[in-house]
């Protein structure tokens, strides 16, 4: 089941999707704002479209575009802008996590607020995206090397 | 949401359950659980309650569902001996009696979209009429995870990124003991009264 499959049929039909659901999943993590989803699903959502090539396709195709060490530094990439995002607003007389107060001249606070919310969805995004990546190459035997 | 394909789909979600308690082929019952989670996410859906379907549609539908035939493609597909009758009987017991219990609980439960009810009462009436002033966000339940309550979303991040790290250190050490070359070892055909 790991590597390539023997089905001609199931490689190319999982070749030619998985950037889609990749995209897709992107699309949820940005569209949050105004539609259903946000960090979380969107992660999930990439996640499956890297882990699709590599239930299906050989090795060393799968592992070429996202090698296996692409889960722990995206799940620690995530946290940091998460983390970065919320201190930020602490240099311009904020709070923890209070992107209002980082509103200026270009932009008012519910402005900076949106702004925040999509930086900090983008975090929680990569997170899980790594984290689930992570967990399927562990479980698959793939070490990050 | 319309009451017959309600009731349809809780029938399902029950059958599905209980095919995939009885289901002697492990990944059988993977599957069997997988349309489980389509069914609830269905049902959030119905509630209008589309972020949790969309977590539920991704997560329980799809990928909890691969990371169990990975590791059932690591250990093994049978499931085990069941237990013995007076064990199950007991079982049976307890859990019924406590459906019993949660069923007694949910009667005091208030209606779905009473005024009344505790949720509607409090901070939760502020986010609702205050998002889109406050965020230019729309979608609530964004603006409550994201800006509002963005503590407690750093912490479930801690979380995902914890347990995704104890998991990698668990099996790491697992596949250096049994699996020098670190890959999983073929699997073998299912065998005839294997089970």
């Amino acid at each position: 089941m790991i590597g390539a499959y023997p089905s001609v049929v199931v490689r190319v039909t999982a070749a030619i999707v998985a950037p889609f659901i990749f995209l897709f999943g992107m699309y949820i993590i940005i569209h949050g704002h105004y539609g259903p989803g946000g960090g979380f699903a969107g992660g999930v959502f990439a996640a499956v479209g890297v882990v699709l090539p590599r239930l299906t396709l050989d090795d060393t195709v799968s592992y070429k575009i996202f090698p296996a060490a692409v889960g722990p530094i995206a799940g620690a990439c995530g946290l940091i802008i998460f983390l970065a995002t919320g201190i930020a607003p602490m240099f311009f007389g904020g709070s923890f996590l209070d992107y209002g107060a980082l509103e200026n001249a270009f932009m008012d606070a519910a402005r900076a607020r949106y702004l925040g919310i999509l930086v900090v969805e983008i975090g929680v995004g990569v997170t899980v995206f790594g984290a689930m990546v992570m967990i399927f190459d562990m479980l698959a035997g793939k070490e990050p090397a | 949401m319309i009451i017959a394909i309600d009731l349809l789909f809780l029938v399902l979600l029950i059958a599905t359950a209980l095919l995939a308690l009885h289901a002697k082929d492990l990944i059988t019952a993977v599957a069997l659980l997988t349309v489980y989670s389509l069914i609830t996410s269905l049902l959030f859906a119905g509630l209008l309650a589309v972020d949790v379907a969309l977590v539920e549609a991704a997560l329980g539908a799809g990928l909890t569902g691969l990371l169990f035939i990975l590791a059932i493609l690591a250990t093994t597909r049978h499931s085990s001996e069941r237990a013995p009758r007076r064990t199950r009987i007991s079982v049976i017991a307890i859990v019924g009696s406590f459906l019993g219990v949660m069923l007694f609980a949910s009667i005091d439960l208030p209606d779905r979209g009473a005024t009344d009810s505790p949720a509607r009462r409090g901070i939760a009436t502020y986010f609702l009429a205050n998002s889109l002033d406050d965020t230019n966000t729309p979608n609530v339940v964004t603006s409550l995870l994201a800006d509002y309550r963005s503590a407690d979303t750093l912490g479930e991040t801690f979380v995902i990124l914890t347990a995704a790290l104890s998991a990698t250190v668990v099996l790491a050490r697992r596949l250096g003991d049994d699996h020098p070359t670190g890959t999983i070892a073929p699997i073998t055909p299912a065998k005839e009264g294997d089970a």
